[in-house]
């Protein structure tokens, strides 16, 4: 390779570090890209689905998605409506559940002292709630922050988004003018590989998880447990997270179980209802919309989930799934181009 | 008042209000159009794509990148991956074995890299070099799969002429061997 081809490959990554770094520093602004660029290759399937091919079938095509997108959109709004009187209810209910959990804890302790001998400590329950009243406490003086973002986000997200659809193939034909020739086919097909498997996770992972928060909430409703909008939203929202998902997302139906008259028989309902949509979500949705999209190792999913959550939070353990399969794909070329060689 | 009587008034004289011809073609030459339309030419004259429309040929033209290289760049290497087909805008570009002995040189308007496209996982099976600073017009395995969702019976032609290129070829090299085995079959007679 000649040296300002050299020159021009470090050039090239220098750039794409640089502005790396100016994303990281300014996540007031990276944050809603990079949510609008989801959302972006969320629409944009659809959006060329919609338009290709003559008016009639457009006009099919647009009644099609709108149809979708409504069963989609509409229990959700329901879902959280309900899930606010939901949320205020168990506010108000907290100082009692905190009496009753300690019942419990109380109670379990005692019996843990018979059969064992050994004392358990009585912090747990009181750790617990305390941190349950301070998130609540935080949750209530953070909103006005909470409001604000809310707003810029509101402006800034249809802008970006507008100027995706707008600009960004000539952006894109831009962008990959300074890529230099020698890894430009490599570069540009992964580039394209990526986003194509990041749109179609995101998107397949919002689908599994309103069916499966729909398919709690019914079966919630169904047997009349307590706060069913709430915890089918957070059995939806957990189940984003691979394998440890499901469990977290069961822990809440625990808790409020425990609080019933009959603890035992609502405690076996909600087990039941979750047991069956997980099990509708592994058997049915998850082989249809996710598995065909990464196809990673079950040890390398939990170990990035983990690393993803310890780096990014919530955001992180959500996109750091496409991002590790993106990274298996380039070292699998890097490896068949080694062996080629 | 109107810019013509502005104009009249400050004493100018006829030959200002003649189209500034050479002003008109710097702009039309400046603008991104421009090169639009000598793509539009480039790809009018070849004869591959003789089944195209004018509008194929503009909405082709937006799925392809425009890539210079250097006297001597290579263009790709024998063994590497492959996603593209390119078509040689100027300059010329030479096709040689691992070896570096040539197989054929191309120049304005051929085209190379057609298995790209079609074969998975397909691996170079020669070295591409510019023999001279080279414009190439490539389209890539990714603008063919947008292409074929997009605009499926446009990406329908283009699989169709690349087929059809593919199958002169084979249908050359089958010719070519058949030259060789006679040749061969002399050479074994003689002897």
């Amino acid at each position: 390779m000649k040296k300002n081809q050299i020159v021009k490959v470090y050039l090239f990554f220098a750039i794409l570090i640089a502005a790396l770094a100016f994303m990281v520093k300014f996540p007031r602004l990276t944050l809603p890209f990079g949510f609008s660029y989801i959302l972006y290759l969320m629409i944009n399937p659809v959006a060329s689905r919609i338009l290709r091919g003559n008016n009639q079938q457009r006009i099919i095509y647009s009644l099609f998605f709108t149809a979708c997108a409504c069963l989609l959109v509409v229990p959700l709004v329901a879902t959280l409506y309900n899930a606010e009187t939901d949320f205020k209810q168990l506010l108000k209910h907290i100082p009692e559940l905190r009496v009753k959990l300690q019942f419990k804890y109380l109670q379990f302790r005692e019996l843990f002292i018979d059969k064992t001998g050994v004392k358990l400590s009585l912090d747990p329950v009181t750790y617990i709630m305390r941190n349950v009243e301070s998130q609540g406490a935080n949750l209530l003086s953070s909103i006005p922050t909470l409001v604000s973002t809310i707003l810029e986000w509101m402006l800034l997200v249809p802008l970006f988004l507008y100027f995706f659809f707008k600009e960004s193939k000539t952006l894109k034909v831009k962008f990959m003018e300074f890529i230099p020739n020698s890894i430009f086919e490599k570069t540009y097909v992964l580039f394209s590989q990526f986003n194509t498997k990041f749109g179609e996770y995101i998107i397949a992972k919002f689908i599994e998880a309103t069916i499966l928060g729909s398919l709690v909430t019914l079966g919630l409703i169904l047997v009349s447990f307590p706060y069913p909008f709430i915890l089918g939203i957070v059995a939806g929202v957990t189940n984003i997270l691979p394998y440890v998902g499901p469990i977290i997302g069961f822990v809440p139906a625990i808790a409020v179980a425990l609080l019933s008259q009959n603890p035992d028989v609502t405690l076996l309902s909600a087990t039941l209802i979750y047991l069956i949509a997980n099990a509708v979500d592994m058997v049915l949705v998850f082989p249809l919309l996710v598995s065909k999209i990464v196809n990673l190792h079950p040890i390398l999913v939990v170990v990035s989930v983990l690393a993803g959550g310890q780096i990014g939070g919530a955001v992180g353990m959500i996109v750091v799934i496409p991002m590790v399969a993106f990274i298996q794909l380039l070292f699998k070329e890097i490896y068949q181009d080694l062996n080629a060689q | 008042m109107s810019f013509e009587e502005k104009m009249n008034e400050s004493g100018e004289d006829e030959k200002s209000k003649r189209l500034n011809i050479s002003l008109l073609r710097y702009m039309w030459e400046a603008s991104p159009l421009y090169f639009k339309e000598s793509y539009h030419t480039f790809f009018r004259n070849l004869s591959v794509l003789k089944s195209f429309s004018d509008n194929d040929i503009r909405i082709f033209t937006t799925y392809l990148h425009r890539r210079e290289f250097e006297t001597n760049e290579a263009i790709f290497k024998y063994g590497d991956s492959g996603y593209g087909f390119y078509f040689i805008h100027s300059g010329s570009v030479s096709i040689q074995e691992p070896g570096g002995e040539e197989i054929v040189h191309l120049e304005k308007s051929k085209f190379f890299g057609e298995l790209a496209l079609l074969d998975e996982g397909h691996r170079r099976p020669a070295t591409a070099i510019a023999t001279t600073p080279t414009v190439l017009l490539g389209i890539f395995k990714p603008d063919l799969d947008k292409m074929l969702e997009s605009h499926p019976v446009l990406g329908a032609k283009f699989v169709h002429e690349s087929a059809m290129i593919l199958a002169n070829k084979i249908g050359h090299m089958t010719k070519e061997i058949m030259a060789l085995r006679r040749k061969l079959e002399a050479l074994e007679k003689k002897n």
